[in-house]
């Protein structure tokens, strides 16, 4: 080192004479670190190997077992939902994408195309489904994201063109839609799926199946509470590079780039909050309670949200009212999107036992509280349907460092479903789609049933403006 | 040796500095350029501090996020890499002093302020950012890239002034 530091000095001073020619030394000590980048290239290759057989294991379930019939699937409507949707299809065995479609050309039909092609599936991106339908004579079944108000006639035209049809919901924003989606489904005879993907989900089928149905843990249901809480999102906006020109938008029913965008605040786009958001979950009431309702009572406005661009309210409570097999109930439900504390949840309270539920995996995964009174549970945790209760004592200690007496107030004990769903929350319903396309299995949320649903959440938006209790008649739900 | 002059030994420290820097540089950006969906979103909308209104407006403006995202991704990848090689030293280093600033600012770890986040290490008001800044500082003044980098090369191809003493 020393010894450098001396020729360095003494080609300082010959510098100093006049500008130096390049020699050997400073060609090496010029390149001395370029071996860095070659080095950091070689580690980032190898880590992005590692990374893509992680991502590889990860999406591992399409290798399709011998014998297992391909479906060639179309994606109509490529937005968050159409992602969310492609996200857990491609993770289902046997799937063949054969097409995208989507108006929004410049962004979110090439982002899937691109996503579907980076998972070996060939795809035609379009921009018109009738065009998609009229060249893509293969398809076997379609799988519709687009806005509500766009899924009456998608879902019809694809039935009457043979295909099967797996549709978003809200099934539609009108109940006119969403009879002629039903008629349409019977008269082709093609199956006709609506996204209500907890009907398929593995929790809320052990509750109904299990827990509910064989073991009645619940006694009578007399009372349900649930909510979802949004916090508070700004509007959705564009680069200006990705704007759809004016005309396509008009064509497709949007006046401009915020409406497409944002269609879910629009009347006539979507169908409010309570279609948004509460559909999932008051189509549950009528699945664990087995009964529409027979009244509701519902109170909501636009509290926060600017009037211009958002003509639906953002916040609503409502009170169904309930004559189920086993005797009255009544449900409150209420949704709102300026705080998202607490996030999303249905609460079923019998005199013997209360379930909390939600589909996150996260909160609210399923507790179960036993009435004190009630019989005990210990056959169904024998069974596994339900998980031991938690020791009490510790409870009270871990939650707020007192120690209290059991004896002062006897809590319910409280239970946990032991059931947990590794998968993303669509893919089961995509899947009991799939199965039933191939005739292994039956639809868990045929368009009758969620016909059903569309009736009782759509009467809130009439509930709202009459300011009164609208009463259902039970042929209202029947087509 | 003179006052003020570093010795070689000192130089070579500061370029392995400025390789490690650039390494750290290069990857944020290309990890976060292979990522599909990266974008600062999430980053600008928690920020806290005195320019917490400049970042949050970034956030909620499609355009402008979109054109932070594409310079966060690309100027972090082009720093490293310079920084790595040597090339533009300077110019380098002062951009990815700005490019850490705006992070640091966008959630600094200020007196009192109690972030959610769950970081790697403990931190009050110095964090890792503020040392790479410090670092490119460093690099900055030293003019490491003609000790040992491309820029020496550059340097004796193209400067046409009498080089002085000790410079």
């Amino acid at each position: 080192m020393a010894g450098e530091d001396e020729k360095d000095k003494t080609r300082a001073q010959a510098g100093a004479e006049g500008p130096r020619k390049l020699d050997r030394r400073d060609v090496l000590k010029g390149l001395s670190t370029v071996p860095a980048l070659g080095l950091f290239g070689y580690a980032w290759e190898k880590q992005r190997g590692y990374q893509q057989v992680k991502a590889q294991a990860a999406a591992a379930a399409p290798v399709a077992p011998a014998g297992l019939q391909e479906i060639n699937v179309a994606l109509l409507g490529a937005g968050a939902q159409g992602q969310v949707l492609t996200d857990s299809m491609l993770r289902i065995p046997g799937l063949r994408f054969r097409a995208v479609c989507d108006i929004w050309a410049e962004y979110n039909q090439r982002r899937a195309v691109n996503t579907m092609k980076k998972f070996k599936h060939e795809v035609n991106g379009y921009e018109d489904y009738r065009e998609m339908l009229d060249k893509e004579k293969e398809l076997d079944a379609v799988i519709i994201a687009t806005p509500d108000f766009w899924h009456a006639q998608h879902t019809i035209d694809c039935l009457k063109a043979g295909k099967h049809v797996y549709c978003e919901k809200e099934m539609s924003n009108t109940l006119d839609g969403a009879r002629r989606m039903v008629a349409a489904a019977r008269e082709t005879g093609k199956l006709l799926q609506i996204g209500h993907q907890r009907r398929s989900n593995p929790r809320y089928l052990h509750c109904h199946n299990k827990l509910l149905g064989e073991a009645k843990l619940l006694g009578r249901i007399v009372t349900v509470n649930g909510q979802w809480n949004r916090a508070v999102t700004p509007d959705l906006g564009a680069p200006d590079r990705y704007t759809i020109p004016q005309a396509r938008l008009t064509q497709y029913g949007f006046k401009d780039m915020h409406q497409f965008r944002n269609w879910r605040w629009y009347k006539g786009k979507g169908g409010g909050p309570i279609v948004d958001l509460g559909s999932h979950q008051i189509d549950i009431y009528s699945w664990f309670l087995g009964a529409n309702p027979s009244h509701v009572t519902a109170s909501g406005g636009l509290l926060y949200y600017e009037p211009k661009t958002h003509e639906w309210y953002d916040t609503v409570m409502v009170v169904y009212d309930y004559d189920t097999p086993l005797g009255p109930a009544k449900a409150y439900y209420q949704t709102q999107t300026t705080n998202g504390s607490q996030g999303y949840f249905e609460t079923f309270m019998g005199d013997q036992g209360t379930l909390l539920i939600s589909e996150s995996e996260l909160n609210y995964a399923g507790q179960l509280y036993r009435d004190p009174n009630a019989p005990a549970w210990d056959t169904w945790i024998q069974k596994g349907y339900v998980s031991a209760p938690k020791p009490q004592e510790t409870a009270l200690k871990e939650n707020s460092g007192a120690v209290a007496d059991v004896r002062e107030s006897v809590s319910p004990d409280q239970h946990t479903v032991p059931v947990v769903l590794r998968d993303p929350y669509h893919q089961p319903h995509l899947q009991n789609f799939f199965d039933a396309v191939r005739g292994k299995a039956k639809l868990n949320c045929p368009s009758e049933i969620a016909y059903e649903t569309a009736v009782a959440v759509l009467k809130v938006n009439e509930a709202i403006d009459a300011k009164s209790r609208l009463s259902f008649a039970p042929e209202d739900f029947k087509i | 040796m003179e006052t003020g002059r570093l010795s070689p030994a000192a130089m070579v420290a500061i370029t392995v500095l400025r390789v490690l820097v650039g390494w750290h540089f290069l990857y944020e950006g290309i990890a976060k350029l292979t990522s599909p969906s990266w974008s600062a979103v999430g980053y600008l909308k928690v920020s806290r501090g005195p320019f917490s209104g400049f970042f949050k407006y970034l956030a909620s403006h499609p355009n402008l996020l979109a054109n932070a995202d594409l310079i966060t991704m690309w100027g972090l990848t082009i720093v490293g890499a310079l920084l790595i090689l040597g090339l533009f030293t300077r110019l380098a280093s002062l951009a990815g002093i700005g490019f850490v600033l705006l992070f640091y600012f966008a959630n600094p770890p200020f007196v009192g302020y109690f972030y959610s986040l769950p970081s790697e290490g403990s931190y009050l008001i110095v964090n890792k950012n503020l040392v790479e800044v410090a670092a490119l500082a460093v690099i900055f003044l030293t003019g490491s890239g003609r000790f040992a980098g491309l820029d020496r090369i550059l340097h004796l191809l193209f400067s046409r002034r009498p080089r002085l003493a000790g410079a």
